[in-house]
């Protein structure tokens, strides 16, 4: 008899199966099937049956829901727990995942933004620019007025523009000075021996909006005693926020840290900044041309008293008109440089408003158009956390994929051998 | 012998509950018929039928109804169960259990009839595959249809192995007799 596994059944093994079922119902079968018939019941009386007590132990664990904790959950407990995690859906099991590793971005976002400084923190030292270094310190909003202890600023100088052929590495990282104006001296390289010290400072002062016009007069009356030079000025009144001043002052350079102090007590410190630049080399550079410029003219003069000819004498008037226009365009940069040195640029303003948030250009306000730039920059470090999260988790969870697709087939694969043998 | 976990996976718990316990009523003493006919050996049987509906249980609101009957969903989770078994003892549950349990001793063969402990006998030498064919249909009463759903094949196919199978017992019989 020819046997089939297509869908289409051999008509004799349908019936045959079909005797099958009838005796096992119980119900009569063709003659000559009879034998088939009969075997079925013998090989049905062959079936095992389980003994009461242990019937009656299922019973228990079936109505106790399974946690009994007896029998076989105590024998493989393990087992039985990683069915029971199993047995759990899949939504309601990748819920505690995802809880996990949503407070994982947070965590780590939160840390991030804290570590770059923070949503909404304002710049302390917006004037601290360019290629002169300089350290901000931002008051303590709380911290009041500051007369009496100066906030410290470590300065910190670069290397002059002259480069450091003139000025060695120990000069130009030895500049950490205190601020008022005091030229360090000592030998140096260019054999000169004193150093030429821009400085400039950046105060923030904050009152109440009654108070500007009061914090205006005890700045100018310092400006006064400490002989310094009010560049420009602005006063306005308003609400909080609105009114304030602005000076741009000139104080002299070796008295700087003094009128500094004394500024930093008429109100309250928001920021202050200093910074310093060595122009010492230009300064010196521009001296030694200055001299040999002027050489120059005295030895064109000599030349001029000793010519013979109208054609020697208009060749060194020519000569020496060059040059007294070289000596005095090199004295007016030497001027310009020493009064650099000699006198400190500072930038003074007087705010009013919140000193938390401070530094913004509505006057210190958190508006939508903050929240929303925070919210955005939250959200793009948040994506950032994610994506490097993901970078991280993906090759683990190929693997995991990997070895979770590899384990499943070979189990089916263990499972298909066991029948088989 | 048919049942049916009539409460779906969102129903209430206890509806699902009671379709489970009918489940479990109607069935305790098939899969258990099922499994020691696989094994041939009535302990492991017993460890195996109860982690079967234990796992049964624990998965019973994953149940899906469109995936096939209750039954042959509980006879798959308990075919596996039973493979498991037999894959963590490798084969010893043919070496150390040698005659099984429900093979007569030579003792209790004066107490069978010679043909039924032929037909013991002709079981025994079946593969495992053979055996679980012949446990599902006779010991615990599954379909052909609920067969193929256990064993992952079409009817016909699971039926033409079946017969197939009784064929070669049959054939077994007649020589020893």
């Amino acid at each position: 008899m020819k046997l089939r596994e297509d869908d289409q059944m051999d008509p004799q093994v349908e019936r045959e199966l079909a005797a099958i079922d009838a005796a096992r119902r119980g119900d009569a079968v063709e003659a000559d099937l009879a034998d088939l018939a009969e075997l079925s019941g013998e090989i049905a009386e062959l079936r095992p049956s389980p003994e009461e007590s242990f019937a009656a132990r299922m019973d228990r664990k079936v109505a106790a829901g399974f946690d009994t904790g007896e029998g076989r959950e105590n024998a493989f407990g393990i087992a039985s727990a990683w069915e029971r995690f199993r047995s759990i859906p899949m939504t309601r099991r990748l819920m505690p995942v995802g809880a996990i590793a949503l407070a994982a971005v947070v965590a780590v976002t939160t840390v991030v933004s804290l570590n770059s400084g923070g949503a909404g923190s304002t710049d302390s030292n917006p004037g601290a620019e360019g290629d002169t270094a300089a350290v901000a310190q931002s008051a303590d909003a709380g911290g009041g007025k500051a007369a009496s202890a100066p906030i410290p600023s470590t300065v910190e100088s670069p290397e002059s523009a002259a480069g450091p052929a003139r000025l060695p590495k120990g000069a130009s990282n030895a500049s950490t000075s205190a601020i008022g104006g005091q030229t360090t001296t000592g030998p140096y390289a260019s054999g000169e021996k004193r150093r030429y010290v821009e400085r400039n400072a950046q105060l923030t002062l904050g009152t109440d909006p009654g108070k500007v016009g009061d914090v205006t007069d005890d700045v100018l009356g310092i400006v006064g005693r400490y002989d310094g030079i009010v560049l420009n000025s602005s006063v306005s009144d308003g609400p909080a926020g609105d009114a304030g001043a602005e000076f741009e002052l000139l104080i002299p350079s070796a008295r700087l840290g003094d009128a500094l102090a004394n500024l930093s007590g008429v109100a309250e410190v928001r920021s202050r900044a200093e910074n310093t630049k060595d122009i010492t080399a230009p300064t010196v550079t521009t001296g030694d041309r200055l001299r040999e410029a002027r050489a120059e003219v005295e030895g064109l003069l000599k030349q001029l008293a000793a010519a013979d000819t109208d054609a020697e004498r208009q060749s060194a008037e020519e000569q020496l008109s060059f040059q007294r226009q070289r000596v005095a365009g090199l004295r007016s940069a030497l001027n310009s440089l020493k009064r650099r040195a000699n006198l400190s640029r500072v930038s003074l303003e007087v705010v009013t408003g919140d000193a938390s948030s401070f530094g913004s250009a509505d006057g210190g306000r958190w508006t939508i158009e903050d929240a929303l730039a925070d919210a955005g920059r939250i959200l793009a470090t948040a994506a950032a956390v994610t994506l490097v999260g993901l970078a991280i988790l993906a090759p683990f969870a190929l693997l995991a994929l990997l070895f979770w697709l590899g384990r499943r087939g070979w189990v089916a694969g263990s499972r298909r051998r066991v029948l088989e043998g | 012998m048919s049942q049916t976990l009539t409460a779906p996976a969102e129903a209430a718990p206890s509806d699902v509950d009671v379709a489970f316990e009918d489940l479990y009523r109607s069935s305790r003493d098939d899969v258990y018929g099922y499994v020691a006919g696989l094994l041939r050996d009535r302990h492991a049987a017993e460890d195996v039928t109860a982690a079967a509906f234990e796992r049964a249980y624990r998965k019973r609101a994953k149940y899906d109804p469109r995936r096939g009957e209750p039954r042959a969903w509980l006879f798959g989770i308990a075919r596996n169960a039973a493979l498991d078994e037999l894959r963590r003892r490798g084969r010893q549950a043919e070496l150390t259990t040698e005659p099984a349990d429900d093979t007569p001793a030579p003792e209790d063969l004066a107490d069978l009839g010679i043909r039924r402990t032929i037909v013991a006998t002709a079981f025994e030498r079946l593969t495992t595959g053979e055996r679980e064919l012949i446990s599902l249909k006779f010991f615990a009463g599954l379909s052909n249809a609920e067969i193929a759903q256990v064993i992952g094949a079409s009817e016909s196919n699971a039926g033409t192995k079946l017969h197939r199978t009784v064929t070669k017992l049959r054939k077994a019989c007649d020589e020893t007799a």
